[in-house]
């Protein structure tokens, strides 16, 4: 190898985009030929200085317009979805099937929400956010998320907080805090809702229990795979009176 | 369709899409809308990502939405660079070294805008984004030699602007 071929490949030589042989051939050049070598190191250099010009970061208003972009995107591809199933409802033209298409909207958020939680145990990603202490998971959300959840302990009835994470559920951002109830895990999906209050709905998902209530303009959703009675007990005790 | 949403997708490469951005347009205001503008159009066309490389893809993106806003623009008319801002220098030096410290980053910086944007973009991608040829070629639409030449000669030309050591016979 000359030095012509030297400074031919001297770029991808620098930048590690040679295949192997040909690298090692420059490199066998280089320790016999200090010239060379001075390229190479003139070459490194000017990568370190163009490296040290600090980043641009996104600003925050910059993220902030983005965010809201995106909400809009999101709206409007519900607002089609919910147009395409009122169309679907109107050919049907009965109100029944109207509450049936409801209860399956319901059920299909149920087996979402399932979907969410072994997901948060298969990935291992049940945390972002690890503390057994409310005031520290509360704030942790904020500036995560454009709504704040509700966010209690309720160690003391046998169910303590351990953490929450980011999750999305069906096209949203959602918060999702995880109980303990001794070796079971329960994740509770929170987000806001324009849906009027109601009471609490149980259905079962492959197995895991799930509730489901709207309160104070947020939807509820407790899936576990503790057992009926208990997992009961802990919606009841979510809800304080 | 990516098997995750967008916002785990695209969005943790905001980032590096500003600073990208702002190496094209040399001007906040102007790379803060690409940006926004180029992110829109990514909600809207994110089934085409597939599972693909999502920053290199984003950034074609936004290279799109500044070249299409330059050409409805006068390409005459003249872009105000952004006044240079203090820069943070690392403290562990003493007064002396940071102020050297801050004028090279200035002169680096002020050598980077100058030059020519096909030269300056494959920089920043190749130096700043640590993207591997193959990845420049994809965001940059040109083969694979072109950006390996580009690459060369824009290094030369930054390192005779910054009065460097370069090889005389491949002065630009």
């Amino acid at each position: 190898m000359t030095c012509d071929d030297v400074e031919r490949d001297l770029d991808p030589y620098t930048d590690r985009e040679l295949p192997a042989r040909s690298a090692a051939a420059v490199r066998e050049h280089l320790d016999t030929c200090p010239a060379c070598r001075h390229r190479v190191a003139d070459r490194e250099a000017l990568g370190r200085m163009v490296r040290s010009v600090p980043y641009h970061e996104a600003p925050d208003r910059l993220r902030a317009r983005i965010a809201g972009e995106i909400r809009r995107s999101h709206s409007i591809r519900r607002l089609y979805t919910w147009a395409a199933a009122a169309a679907l409802v109107v050919s049907i033209g009965a109100a029944v099937s109207l509450m049936r298409s409801v209860g399956r909207t319901d059920s299909a958020m149920a087996v979402a929400v399932v979907d969410a939680h072994v997901r948060s145990l298969m990935a291992d990603h049940l945390f972002d956010v690890r503390s057994t202490d409310q005031h520290t998971v509360k704030p942790w959300f904020l500036g995560r998320l454009d709504f704040s959840p509700p966010v209690i302990d309720l160690a003391s009835a046998g169910f303590p907080l351990v953490g929450g994470r980011l999750d999305y559920v069906s096209g949203h951002s959602v918060a999702a805090l995880v109980y303990q109830r001794q070796q079971h895990t329960i994740n509770v999906l929170v987000w806001p809702t324009s849906d009027p209050a109601s009471g609490t709905t149980a259905s079962q998902v492959r197995g895991f229990h799930v509730r489901h209530w709207v309160r104070q303009g947020m939807s509820f959703w407790a899936v576990s795979d503790l057992n009926d009675a208990e997992l009961s007990e802990f919606a009841r005790a979510l809800q304080p009176a | 369709m990516p098997s995750r949403p967008f916002e785990e997708t695209v969005l943790p490469h905001l980032d590096a899409a500003f600073n990208y951005a702002r190496w094209l347009t040399r001007n906040d205001a102007d790379a803060e809308d690409v940006v926004q503008d180029a992110c829109v159009r990514a909600v809207r066309f994110f089934s085409s990502l597939r599972d693909g490389d999502a920053r290199a893809w984003l950034f074609a993106i936004v290279r799109n939405t500044w070249y299409s806003r330059l050409s409805r623009r006068s390409r005459a008319e003249v872009m105000p660079l952004d006044q240079t801002a203090e820069e943070p220098a690392d403290r562990g030096l003493d007064p002396e070294a940071r102020l050297l410290q801050q004028r090279d980053v200035g002169r680096v910086r002020d050598a980077l805008d100058r030059l020519p944007i096909d030269f300056r973009e494959v920089l920043v991608l190749r130096e700043i984004e640590g993207m591997s040829y193959k990845e420049i070629a994809a965001v940059v639409r040109v083969p694979i030699g072109t950006v390996m030449s580009r690459l060369a000669r824009a290094r030369d030309r930054l390192a005779a602007v910054l009065e460097l050591a370069v090889p005389v016979e491949r002065l630009p």
